[in-house]
């Protein structure tokens, strides 16, 4: 066994980005959307069940397939649109990272978010004229297929706190690195737009039902905002040990710095208004970082454009940062990208690696009146050219899930 | 064909203890009378209601953490800080099912709402969390036939002491739960033949295990049982960005997954782990897909008994 003790936390390495969404399905195409302040929220064909007015969302079109020799492309070409859509962005971040040919598959790890893989999988069979939801029979997920699918044979796991899904998988991966289970972990997450899902999300008063302007609908922090857009999407990083990055001379394109975890412990649906817990995992996150609140360059909210919710997380960022907050922005990108659920946490991380990137903090567009019970240093409309080294993101999910990751610049 | 010398040899994890556990047995026509029933002394009352809308493996799954609450030998302390990893098994297939045969019969407005944030994968984690006051992490994992390794791996990640996070959890509950046969619904999504008033043999059995994970085995409980993964030896040769390298079945599995007469294992591991847990000199090892081994050190070796289970059967 060896001395983990003695090893100590390692800093972890971001050197693969793979991502499928409505603004794109690379880093260049979604960093250049992000920061023009480019709606993906579109009318969509409402299909045979829709029969009320919630026909938009942030949807994806095509979906790349890997790239060649990393999958087998028959294989890739008979998954369903939601495995395609998962599949895409872990091979593709795989590629973009580069791993030598020679790293033995038993060391890479593998953790995907997918909140409601089931119930997806069900969806589709049963709209097909499948039974596999009133009689299921055995068969492995999707984490474990995918691994295979792209040669991934070490440890493989699903993890689910609803709309932070995939952040958690970050965690997971994080925490496997730090203590020598794998040597570099795919980790991230996708959802698919699904019509349960379009009509529970619409029957619980959490969907804007701005259907005269799509792509005025998504407000998150705005006064007049009503609910969150559906979105599909995702996003998969590849993480290593920084040193070992380095070392084999990898592209570094940030770190993941600090993971702060916490639940609200309050309500299995309705964000808690006491915004102590969801400070928590803030103040958590800058500690394991290391870093003090007012070295933060830029935080991207979870937002996602609903009463309640948009509040209580301004209200846990005011209490997390303190006096620094006036001099953080703070910006929600789901105003663009839609809400991609499973696949949000992983996805706003990129959005991350583009402030950095690009040294400038993207936008939260349709913020025409911040509403004051929001009140932070807002980027209205249009993009913030600034230093950014050091971001944080925060994701929440049903349960009282609370996560925020502190990335900063390699 | 040739494998990188890993930079790290492959870590087993360290040992990590189990305050308390149970397992629950209940049958689908218990169900109803679970979803009300009292907690058991000195584990904390649930909030009125609480349960009305939760999936079947939620109702299950929160009763074995109130169960093993209960079988605690000291007073239980707080577990205000604790973490939950919980690993259902094709959680909320019964409200799925209900939810699209009403989709298609009366369109989207017939859709619950609680579809979503009652029966998905991380519900049982986050009722286990709000009922309890757990502000600890909640977190689904697993979901399918390898739950409990996946849920395992991720709840001892979280609790080692090699997680290395600011704020180090005092413990993680482990909660996990299966159809020991996945119930057949009808067409509407009700159970075929419909809830027997009385349990029969033939009823369907969900069985729930929780276990209150710590990461202090050296403390003055001087834990009992312990858990730990042990690394899969050696490399695996094949190469990973030729997917040729791969053996053929694996190839096949990528397109449709394993269909089959398996077992559901997640039920049979649940089953093995609660015997071993039962046994005072009981072993158990779990192989994960990926060939680590999660293994249960008994207290056998060292003459001890383990006062910290309770089963029960509702």
């Amino acid at each position: 066994m060896s001395d983990l003790s003695a090893r100590g936390p390692e800093a972890v390495a971001i050197t693969g980005i793979g991502a499928v969404s409505p603004l794109g399905n690379d880093f260049d195409t979604i960093a250049t959307a992000l920061l023009a302040g480019r709606s993906g929220v579109r009318s969509i064909d409402p299909g045979e069940f829709a029969r009320e007015a919630r026909q938009f969302a942030a949807t994806v079109g095509e979906i790349p397939a890997p790239p060649a020799g990393l999958a087998d492309a028959e294989a890739f070409a008979g998954l369903t649109r939601y495995e395609r859509l998962c599949a895409s962005p872990v091979a593709h971040a795989l590629a973009d990272a580069a791993l030598p040919g020679d790293l033995d598959p038993a060391r890479i790890g593998l953790v995907l978010g997918l909140g409601a893989e089931h119930l997806k999988a069900w969806e589709l069979d049963h709209l097909a004229g499948g039974g596999e939801v009133f009689a299921p029979r055995a068969a492995d997920t999707l984490v474990h297929r995918l691994a295979r699918l792209v040669g991934i044979r070490g440890p493989a796991a699903t993890v689910a706190a609803a709309c932070a899904s995939s952040g958690y998988a970050l965690a997971i991966g994080r925490v496997w690195l730090r203590a020598g289970r794998v040597d570099a972990c795919v980790v991230g997450g996708c959802d698919v737009l699904s019509p349960t899902a379009l009509a529970a999300f619409y029957n619980l008063r959490a969907l804007s039902r701005r259907g005269d302007d799509p792509a005025l609908a998504s407000r998150p922090f705005d006064i007049d905002r009503d609910g969150f857009v559906m979105g599909e999407g995702g996003a998969c990083l590849v993480l290593e040990r920084s040193g070992e990055a380095r070392r084999r001379g990898a592209r570094v394109r940030g770190e993941l710095a600090g993971v702060g975890m916490s639940s609200d412990a309050a309500h299995m649906v309705t964000p808690c208004s006491d915004p102590a817990e969801a400070a928590r995992a803030i103040t958590l996150a800058l500690a394991d970082a290391r870093i003090a609140p007012a070295e933060l360059d830029y935080v991207n909210a979870h937002a996602a454009g609903t009463p309640v919710g948009d509040a209580a997380e301004a209200a846990a960022i005011r209490l997390a940062l303190g006096p620094a907050v006036d001099g953080v922005p703070v910006s929600s990108t789901k105003s663009m990208s839609g809400h991609l659920i499973s696949g949000a946490a992983a996805f706003e991380a990129v959005a991350c690696l583009v402030a950095i990137a690009r040294q400038a903090v993207p936008p939260t567009v349709n913020l025409d009146r911040p509403d004051p019970a929001c009140r932070l240093d807002h980027v209205p409309h249009v993009a913030r050219p600034r230093r950014v080294r050091m971001t944080a993101s925060n994701s929440f999910g049903f349960g009282g899930a609370n996560l925020c990751l502190v990335i900063r610049a390699a | 064909m040739h494998a990188r010398p890993s930079s790290a040899a492959p870590a087993d994890s360290q040992p990590v203890g189990i305050a308390c556990h149970a397992v629950v047995e209940a049958r689908l026509s218990e169900l109803p009378r679970l979803r009300d029933l009292p907690s058991p002394a000195p584990a904390p009352a649930l909030p009125s209601r609480f349960l009305r809308h939760a999936d079947e493996q939620t109702v299950v799954g929160l009763r074995a953490v109130l169960a093993a609450i209960a079988s605690h030998p000291l007073p239980p302390p707080s577990f205000a800080g604790y973490g939950v990893v919980a690993a259902p098994c094709r959680a909320g297939r019964f409200t799925a099912a209900q939810s699209l045969a009403m989709l298609r019969e009366g369109g989207g407005v017939t859709v619950t709402p609680h579809v979503v944030p009652q029966c998905s994968l991380h519900s049982l984690a986050g009722a286990v969390s709000v009922a309890l006051g757990m502000h600890g992490p909640n977190i689904g994992a697993g979901g399918g036939r390898h739950a409990v390794a996946e849920g395992l791996v991720a709840a001892l990640a979280l609790v080692a002491p090699e997680a290395s996070a600011p704020a180090a959890l005092p413990g993680i509950w482990f909660v996990a739960t299966a159809w020991d046969d996945e119930p057949a619904l009808d067409r509407t999504g009700r159970p075929q033949g419909g809830a027997a008033p009385e349990p029969r043999a033939d009823d369907p059995l969900c069985r729930g295990l929780a276990l209150a994970l710590v990461a202090d085995v050296a403390n003055g409980m001087a834990q009992p049982l312990r858990l730990s993964v042990r690394a899969a030896a050696g490399a695996r040769p094949a190469r990973l960005h030729d997917a040729d390298a791969l053996p053929a079945d694996a190839r096949r599995a990528g397109v449709g997954g394993t269909r089959g007469p398996e077992a559901f294992t997640a039920a049979a591991d649940i089953r093995g782990l609660a015997v071993a847990l039962g046994t005072p000199a009981g072993a158990w090892s779990l192989r994960c897909p990926w060939g680590d081994e999660i293994r249960l050190e008994s207290p056998a070796a060292r003459g001890a008994s383990d006062p910290r289970g309770r089963r029960e059967a509702a």
